[in-house]
């Protein structure tokens, strides 16, 4: 609980608390079958997707990875385009050809998310590189995690982003895991530090669940970042509390505790601020009501659209 | 080049070695002072990266335009083109467009090798998404470079032949087409048997074809397919229906190649449009060897190339008809200068 709950307050909560009931809708509708579509749920993520994005302008890109559906929502993308994306329906986001991993809304500036690891941290390192020649006032956003980190392609796109003195922010959401296996067996390296070698100034948040947290030291780096046109780096301690695709827990599988869990719940505001949740959940209930209703009613994509788009 | 950095105030050029003294076999020479370096510039030895940034700087207006000195060197970023580029308009339900331009140079002679001389328009083509040209000439350069820049919205991507930067050609041979990228041209025109050829296997087809004309009073019908993507199908079957026998030529290996495509929609129109057997013509199935003697025997070359096409067209492998003595093809290019 934070000391004086105010309206900035307010406002990420709701965000967060929307992110997290909107996923927990789709746990209660996915042996329905009615989502036939991997889900990478956010779930003990969500206050770094707030945080971030209350940062953000619509003209901002953020690139997302497969785990987006709490960016696409703190972006501010309409929740009920992607239910119907989750149900594969024409009405979605997407024409339903993205599912959950692909979720993208390009009138908000929440750029295509993409199921291969660290494959969109370039294409954000790119968009600062448009946005720099073409004089566009825009910040971009690359968010991957800590698994993202391993890949080549994430040590290319910072050195290349330094290189070519790029203003953008780069977010690594840390939840200590690439799908079951640990950062301890994977990194010789410290993330945020080993950055600071390319030249990049970096920051290290260890409260992922403290979204007005976030969100401060957020709006500071975008400060600095526009101030001196450098990149910056953030990043942000997590914890995942699904398991890494699919609505289930995995906490009896072995390869993580569940005390840890229980740990982070404790300090977790979505969990703790029952006043919040109260005062909140009812017009959250109707919003998600809202997207399930129109995903249900909404039809299938028809038969041409099987090769539109294509080139 | 030039050209599209003149018309396209959004287009860069960013690619190893586009800025230094070579560039890339003179294609972007002087460029960068004429330009400045925001518009043209040398990047890491990062090849997936840089695909990415090519990407994402598409998707923020630019129009970028990249080169691999290599074509090989491409692989490394099969994940971005194959991946995400390919698909990035179908995958987000059409609200995405990547405009760009990926030049591969193909080489080939002086030992270039297993790792230097690959010619990747089978594996590109397979991908739905990709538009893969290969040009043979400056005409079909010249228009699809400019349609690519000025109004196609889907990545390029164009297998130049390096054994090509240093020939002469006549201007204006080609016909006008309203889409290049998507177009096959007919180079020579015959009645004895039909010729599909890729990049520089249309200059070698059009020297036999030549040679057999004059020797033997063959005519060959010769297509340059130029899209390999996008060919156009009913230009090569109406040619086929006129010869009624087929023979491809391509720059890389035959299985599952452009040969192999040819032959596919031929049969799938009507397996009776041929009279003869066809014939398919490209690199021995080997990795390239460096050493000149086993690379001699690796490609194609005038003398097997016109022995294929007599043997096809009179259907008697002791057809008789004098063969070129050709010595290896680096050899005749170094000094060869067209025209067509």
């Amino acid at each position: 609980m934070p000391d004086s709950p105010s309206i900035h307050y307010d406002k990420l909560f709701r965000v967060s608390l929307l992110i997290r009931k909107f996923e927990e809708k789709i746990i209660e509708l996915y042996p329905s079958d009615k989502i036939q579509s991997p889900v990478h749920l956010s779930l003990g993520q969500e206050a770094v997707a707030s945080g971030i994005c209350a940062c953000l302008t619509k003209k901002d890109l953020l690139f997302g990875t497969y785990r987006s559906h709490a960016y696409y929502i703190a972006k501010g993308g309409k929740l009920t385009e992607m239910m119907a994306e989750l149900y594969g329906k024409s009405t979605g986001s997407n024409k339903g050809k993205a599912g959950s991993m692909h979720l993208a809304d390009a009138t908000v500036g929440m750029m295509g998310s993409s199921a291969v690891v660290a494959s969109t941290i370039p294409h954000a390192v790119g968009a600062a590189l448009a946005s720099r020649n073409l004089n566009k006032d825009q910040l971009i956003v690359a968010v991957f995690g800590d698994g993202a980190t391993d890949e080549g392609v994430y040590h290319e796109s910072i050195n290349f982003a330094s290189l070519m003195k790029l203003p953008m922010l780069f977010v690594c959401e840390n939840n200590g895991l690439a799908v079951h296996s640990s950062q301890k067996d994977r990194q010789s390296f410290n993330i945020s530090t080993h950055a600071n070698v390319y030249g990049i100034e970096s920051e290290y948040i260890s409260d992922g669940y403290n979204f007005c947290k976030i969100q401060k030291r957020t709006s500071e780096n975008i400060n600095l970042i526009k101030s001196n046109g450098r990149p910056r780096l953030l990043e942000i301690e997590t914890f995942r509390y699904c398991e890494h695709v699919g609505p289930g827990e995995d906490f009896n599988d072995g390869y993580r505790s569940s005390s840890d869990f229980e740990n982070w719940k404790s300090k977790d505001p979505l969990v703790n601020d029952k006043e919040s949740i109260a005062k909140f959940i009812p017009g959250i209930r109707e919003e998600i009501q809202n997207a399930v209703n129109f995903a249900e009613k909404s039809p299938w994509p028809k038969t041409e659209e099987l090769l539109t788009d294509i080139i | 080049m030039e050209k599209i950095m003149e018309e396209n105030s959004n287009a860069i050029i960013m690619g190893q070695g586009v800025n230094d003294f070579k560039g890339i076999f003179g294609t972007t020479q002087g460029l960068q002072e004429k330009f400045g370096d925001n518009r043209v510039f040398d990047v890491p030895l990062a090849e997936e990266a840089t695909t990415g940034v090519g990407i994402g700087a598409s998707l923020n207006g630019l129009y970028p335009i990249q080169t691999h000195i290599r074509a090989d060197f491409s692989l490394v970023c099969m994940n971005q083109i194959i991946n995400l580029a390919s698909k990035y308009r179908y995958m987000f339900g059409g609200i995405f467009e990547v405009p760009m331009l990926i030049r591969l140079v193909v080489g080939r002679s002086w030992g270039q090798g297993a790792q230097h001389s690959q010619s990747l328009q089978s594996t590109f083509s397979h991908f739905p998404g990709l538009t893969v040209i290969l040009p043979s000439h400056p005409d079909t350069i010249l228009s699809s470079y400019l349609y690519a820049a000025e109004k196609y919205m889907n990545p390029v991507i164009s297998i130049e032949h390096r054994l090509m930067y240093d020939l002469g050609f006549a201007k204006g041979v080609y016909a006008t087409k309203s889409n290049p990228l998507h177009s096959s041209y007919i180079v020579r025109e015959g009645n004895d048997v039909t010729i599909v050829a890729t990049s520089i296997m249309v200059l070698e087809t059009l020297r036999a074809a030549e040679h057999l004309s004059k020797s033997a009073g063959i005519s060959c019908e010769v297509i340059d397919i130029h899209s390999a993507s996008h060919p156009q199908r009913e230009l090569i079957i109406e040619s086929i229906r006129k010869t009624k026998k087929l023979i491809i030529a391509d720059t890389s290996w035959k299985a599952y190649g452009v040969g192999a495509e040819v032959c596919r929609w031929v049969l799938e129109k009507d397996p009776t449009l041929l009279i003869a057997p066809a014939k398919t013509i490209g690199m021995a199935p080997a990795p390239c060897p460096t050493a000149k003697s086993l690379e001699d025997l690796y490609y194609p070359n005038l003398f097997t190339l016109s022995d294929d096409i007599a043997n096809i067209v009179t259907g008697n492998s002791n057809h008789g008809i004098p063969l070129p003595d050709e010595k290896s093809m680096a050899d005749v290019y170094k000094k060869f200068k067209g025209p067509f």
